[in-house]
């Protein structure tokens, strides 16, 4: 998107003035006396790609999954589109389905159901959550499995795929919900190296066919080419953030350049 | 004579097979109900359930039933050596297969809660459609196993009269005097029922086992 000039300035004035699609204020989260997420504020514009980097413990997964609760904030408020949810008070069911309903999710572990085949891990929650028929889903669940390069595999189980496939898998499995917002934990940390090619190449196209992602990475040259904005953490806060190539080749905090270093050194 | 044995004890198979069937159904049944109370989030359904199972684990099968059928049965409770075998050795089945799926639940890899969660399943149908499937494989050798090993607690049973191969055998031996015998048979007999039931378990175990995350 950046690479055309005309476009850029275009764009940047489009999402300047629209809403952001996430918000984030002061979100902390507590293990008792440790503090995960020391306050962090942030927003995401509808289409825009976030990469969050920093060395392990650093809170960027808690981080990640205070956003659809999965981690409940200990404070602060995280707000996706119309649903907005406070730590001060419980959030009824109501509001995380909601929220859940817009917000997708990608693992480092893949987490696919392994008693169901391929095709049905793909269409379980479209036709529970969203009342498709089993037909109508299995049809969404064929042509996304196509667009992540597996339509040969909708009626193996998961332990006969390989992990690049399994992680393709589990994105055509959360996009098939129709997301507004995709989280990535980590997405190829456990896969080796030319695994984990094929699944950035589909986090790529998703990202260039305008999907809003936040995408926790130890990938270092993805995080990079591919998000428009990086978001530096250390001890669950956030210590750089800015443009992509700024953040990677120019940091400007002494922790971000230190982590940096470090990355560049291996 | 031998023939003639074996047919006396052998007339005691039905009420073995009863037993152990009534007992383990009531115990696979009752014990989902008592391990999803030792999930509970309120404390008063955990601490019951932690009792109750101690209650049925701590006292002897045999006592229970003695308990059951002379105790409640005299006056209180209008009931069969079936019913109370069934009765007791169903509530202590209901306590370990409790334990047997609880075991089960923890071995369950924790992704599949995140990733229900994450794609907005219902409490119901993250249990129905994910997790009972699951649980249901991994409690399957524990759960078999429990059940062959009940299938020889039955013999109890014969102490409150019921006519399971036990009981046939002791009366047998009385009437013959062929004890050795009598006893070689009935042994002879429980192995007969628990090969077929230890090989269909193998069998499913091999079959499902695989499609489990842990």
């Amino acid at each position: 998107m950046s690479a055309n000039p005309v476009l850029e300035g275009e764009a940047s004035t489009r999402r300047a003035s629209e809403e952001p699609l996430l918000r984030l204020d002061a979100v902390h989260k507590r293990y008792g006396a440790f503090e995960a997420v020391a306050g962090v504020d942030l927003k995401v514009k509808p289409g825009e790609v976030v990469a969050i980097i920093g060395p392990s413990g650093s809170g960027k997964s808690t981080l990640l999954r205070c956003i659809n609760q999965l981690e409940p904030p200990t404070s602060g408020r995280v707000v996706v589109g119309d649903v907005v949810i406070d730590a001060d008070r419980e959030p009824s069911r109501r509001e995380l389905m909601q929220l859940r309903r817009s917000v997708g999710m990608v693992f480092q572990s893949f987490n696919l159901f392994p008693h169901l085949t391929v095709l049905r891990n793909v269409s379980l929650a479209q036709e529970r959550v969203m009342g498709r028929s089993r037909k109508q889903a299995d049809e969404v669940s064929q042509q996304l499995l196509a667009r992540v390069g597996l339509a040969d595999k909708a009626n193996q189980y998961p332990n006969r795929c390989s992990g690049g496939q399994q992680q393709r898998i589990a994105i055509a499995r959360a996009l098939a919900l129709e997301p507004q917002l995709m989280l990535f934990d980590e997405p190829t940390s456990a896969l080796d190296p030319e695994l984990g090619l094929e699944v950035l190449a589909v986090i790529r196209e998703l990202a260039e066919n305008g999907m809003t992602m936040i995408v926790v990475t130890h990938e270092m040259h993805f995080a990079e080419s591919v998000s428009d904005r990086v978001i530096v953490m250390a001890d669950g806060r956030i210590v750089e953030e800015g443009p992509s190539a700024q953040v990677m080749r120019n940091p400007t905090s002494e922790r971000a350049k230190r982590f940096l270093r470090a990355v560049a050194e291996r | 004579m031998t023939l003639e044995i074996f047919r006396a004890i052998a007339m005691g198979i039905p009420w073995t097979l009863a037993v152990t069937v009534v007992a383990f159904s009531i115990g696979a049944a009752l014990g989902a109900p008592l391990c999803a109370m030792r999930f509970s989030s309120f404390a008063i359904f955990r601490h019951l359930a932690s009792a109750l199972t101690l209650i049925l684990r701590a006292i002897p099968p045999l006592v229970w039933l003695f308990f059951i059928f002379f105790g409640l049965g005299f006056g209180y409770l209008q009931i069969s050596p079936f019913e109370a075998a069934a009765a007791g050795l169903g509530l202590i089945a209901a306590a370990n297969m409790a334990e047997i799926y609880r075991g089960a639940v923890a071995a369950i890899h924790h992704g599949q809660w995140e990733a229900a969660f994450a794609l907005n399943l219902s409490t119901r149908h993250r249990f129905l459609d994910v997790i009972a499937p699951q649980l249901l494989r991994v409690a399957l050798p524990s759960g078999a196993t429990y059940a062959i090993g009940l299938l020889k607690d039955t013999a109890i049973a014969s102490t409150i009269g019921v006519s399971e191969i036990a009981f046939q055998a002791y009366h047998t031996s009385q009437r013959t005097f062929h004890s050795l015998d009598v006893y070689a048979i009935a042994g002879c007999l429980y192995i007969l029922i628990s090969l077929p039931m230890a090989w269909a378990t193998r069998w499913a175990d091999v079959h499902l086992r695989a499609r489990v995350a842990r």
